[in-house]
């Protein structure tokens, strides 16, 4: 992609998502200022004029989300980037963004909450809220976290392209920590780099179906844009397949088949996961995130100290990676999910993948510091008593 | 000059009964599906082919084509 | 000379030309004036020479919106409660060559949209706003709007309206428009020519429309259902800007004006970033 700033870097995992953006051929962000996701803003702001693309700095959090599905609608790869108060106040957009099959990417660096907690300090509180948060349920949703600053980049361009490819909004679920830690980042040749660009029909208008209501899991799907000829309708209500609206069960029904079931039913295409030690496991940690590396390093104290401990770190964390975590409750003891909440999030969806092979542990905290890998040892040990 | 009232998209507003200036206009006792009393044409001769109760129905439901066969647009 | 009653499948020819035949006849109660706007826009639209290919329809949520939404022959965007503008401004900044027309509503623009609404016409974004002002929100079944008379009688102010109205066209004047203007949705070749001038001009065109809800506002406020009585309440309260020149501010009280307030074209976001982008090309 022409732009992409090709080197070895030593960046923020903010300009990390920046720099992702940009390779991944995003040419339209909008936002508004908010700790900790700042720095993706300021710095698309000087990069996206450099590559002829569109940065706007929005009236307020709603107008950003909604103007990126408008720049979606007009072809344009798009992102919008909060935390926090900020994503609640963009989960009504999101929801617009689902039902249309907008392809555009939201990032949300978690802070510790609820309501602005400490603006400038990590949490995992968000879990729940991209999945779930958009009112109206009927939807299934794709989040990616990354623990570290590559991933950062990595993984944002990842949420570019499964967004032309499920045409649907993705989560990048980042958080302070891995926002703003500053480490290195390697940037391969744009010819390195699989990008995936939208799909454009091949039939013409009067043969083309807008939205394939009748196939609930079709992927790759055109997505035709405004001034293209196609005539498209997009809506916030329930709507047929040319997108007319409509207060029928049958179309309701279709319509919210296919939005749960077009990830659903191509889980195997959205399952990632890191395994570590887990051959001959006993014991398993589950992290993403930010809790991710002090977790991987309390479980290789562990195994330094003869325990058969083992570590499983979902990337894709939405769909959640079901049959994986099972596998790995099937032969432990136990699980210990050390996270940054109180509520416990991601631990109710491990212990709900468990089935029950495992006893299922919390080790949570309000956030603010990531947990020290000595924390989550003496957890391990204390459990294992 | 024709004055076509699309029965089934009148919605028995009264616009063009009350707005037409020359009074083309009258209620019918004709009811569409709907269930509207539809306007009729009483008075032909007396149009000027103003063209006001084209714009003023705000169901597009009456077309006003001109002597010379091109519809009248305000 | 003939005239006759037809069955459709027949339509209006500009119905034929610029809207989906299959969505006639339109949400519309009898005797709403948004059909009226809608004419004249797409009158507009054809003395312009635009077509469905190069112009957009965005519209909201409510009567204003539901219209239009799906019944111009383009690209139709339909966008969530007041959130025209910034979907607008995404849509404009990506593709700034395509032409587009927004639909709103009192409660669309003023009320939950009024964050954006501003914005909009502080960025003077090169797009036109016809908000229709029927002075309540009809759509969800009568509830005061920002537009409603004080002591007007609502669903959610069945004792009397006690908080002021907004005067729209003031705020788009204050905001930075380029052109603001005020017509009834009968003041067919005024508001025609307004919305064509709003196509044309660099900026933001605001141009609000006041027009009949029998169903809701004259029920409630008016206590008739009758749309001729309700569009009568509207003519004995506007004054073109001409006429009140001579009128004293006594007179002008509880008076609604009407005419083109604000015509000052200026250069917008669009064409400022168009600007940055290109200086960035030459360094």
């Amino acid at each position: 992609m022409k732009g992409t700033k090709t080197g070895t870097f030593f960046v923020q995992g903010d300009e990390a998502i920046a720099e992702g953006a940009i390779a991944a051929g995003c040419r339209y962000f909008a936002g508004y200022p908010i700790t900790p996701a700042q720095e993706i803003a300021e710095i698309l702001a000087q990069r996206m004029p450099e590559v002829g693309g569109v940065c706007m700095q929005m009236e307020d959090e709603l107008a950003s989300i909604h103007s990126v599905g408008g720049a979606s609608c007009a072809g344009f790869k798009a992102m919008t980037a909060s935390s926090g108060p900020g994503i609640s106040l963009k989960l009504e957009g999101l929801g617009w963004g689902i039902k249309n099959e907008l392809p555009y990417v939201v990032v949300d660096i978690q802070r510790a909450g609820p309501s602005n907690g400490v603006a400038t300090s990590v949490a995992q509180g968000d879990f729940y809220t991209v999945r779930y948060g958009s009112a109206g349920g009927n939807y299934a949703l794709i989040a990616l976290s990354p623990k570290s600053v590559q991933e950062a980049f990595d993984l944002t361009i990842e949420c570019f392209n499964l967004a032309e490819i499920f045409r649907c909004p993705v989560f990048l679920l980042c958080d302070e920590t891995v926002g703003h830690t500053r480490e290195k980042l390697v940037i391969p040749d744009p010819s390195k780099i699989k990008i995936v660009e939208r799909k454009k029909p091949t039939v013409p208008p009067e043969q083309f179906v807008l939205y394939p209501l009748d196939d609930d899991s079709v992927i790759n799907y055109p997505f035709p844009s405004v001034g293209e000829g196609y005539s498209i309708c997009v809506s916030p209500y329930t709507h047929t397949s040319k997108g007319y609206p409509s207060t029928e069960k049958v179309d309701q029904d279709k319509m919210a088949r296919r939005l749960t079931n077009k990830i659903m039913k191509n889980v195997d295409k959205l399952t990632r996961v890191e395994k570590k030690y887990l051959e001959d496991a006993e014991v398993a940690v589950i992290a993403y995130g930010a809790s991710a590396r002090p977790a991987l390093a309390a479980v290789e104290t562990a195994r330094g100290n003869g325990l058969k401990v083992g570590f499983l770190r979902p990337i894709i964390v939405w769909p959640f990676p079901d049959e994986e975590i099972y596998r790995v409750a099937e032969r432990v003891n136990f699980i210990l999910v050390p996270e940054l909440n109180t509520d416990g999030q991601m631990v109710r969806e491990v212990a709900r993948a468990a089935k029950g092979k495992a006893e299922v542990y919390h080790l949570g905290s309000g956030g603010v510091e990531t947990h020290l890998p000595d924390e989550i040892w003496r957890e391990i040990r204390r459990l294992k008593k | 000059m024709e004055i076509t009232i699309i029965k089934d998209h009148c919605k028995g507003c009264g616009y063009c009964i009350e707005y037409c200036p020359k009074k083309v206009y009258g209620k019918s006792k004709s009811m569409n599906k709907k269930g509207y009393l539809v306007p009729e044409v009483i008075d032909l001769e007396n149009c000027s082919e103003c063209g006001l109760c084209d714009m003023y129905c705000p169901e597009f439901a009456i077309i006003l084509e001109k002597e010379e066969g091109k519809h009248e647009r305000n | 000379m003939t005239a006759m009653a037809k069955e459709t499948p027949l339509v209006h020819p500009l119905v034929n030309q610029y809207l989906r035949p299959e969505r006639m006849p339109h949400l519309a109660c009898p005797g709403c004036g948004i059909g009226q706007v809608v004419h004249c826009t797409l009158n507009a639209v054809a003395e312009l020479g635009l077509t469905p290919l190069n112009t957009v329809w965005v519209q909201g949520v409510g009567c204003s919106s539901r219209l239009s939404y799906a019944l111009w022959k383009g690209d139709s965007i339909d966008a969530h409660h007041g959130r025209i503008f910034a979907v607008a401004t995404g849509l404009k900044m990506c593709r700034p060559e395509l032409n587009y027309i927004l639909f709103t509503g009192d409660g669309d623009c003023a009320s939950i949209g009024g964050n954006h609404f501003i914005h909009a016409c502080r960025r003077n974004l090169d797009v036109v706003a016809i908000m229709f002002n029927n002075g309540i929100y009809g759509m969800t079944g009568g509830q005061v709007a920002p537009t409603t008379p004080l002591g007007a009688s609502t669903t959610t102010t069945p004792h009397g309206n006690f908080e002021a109205p907004f005067d729209l066209c003031k705020v788009a004047e204050a905001a930075g428009a380029s052109y603001v203007a005020r017509w009834r949705a009968i003041d067919f070749k005024p508001l025609t020519h307004s919305i064509k001038k709003g196509i044309r001009i660099k900026g933001l065109a605001f141009i609000e429309v006041l027009l009949p809800c029998a169903t809701n506002f004259g029920r409630y406020v008016l206590k008739t259902g009758d749309p001729g009585k309700v569009q009568k309440w509207i003519n004995d309260r506007v004054v073109t800007l001409k006429k009140a020149e001579s009128m004293s501010p006594e007179e002008l009280k509880d008076k609604v004006l009407i005419g083109e307030f604000v015509d000052r074209e200026q250069p917008g976001v669009v064409e400022n970033y168009q600007s940055l982008l290109k200086r960035l090309k030459e360094v």
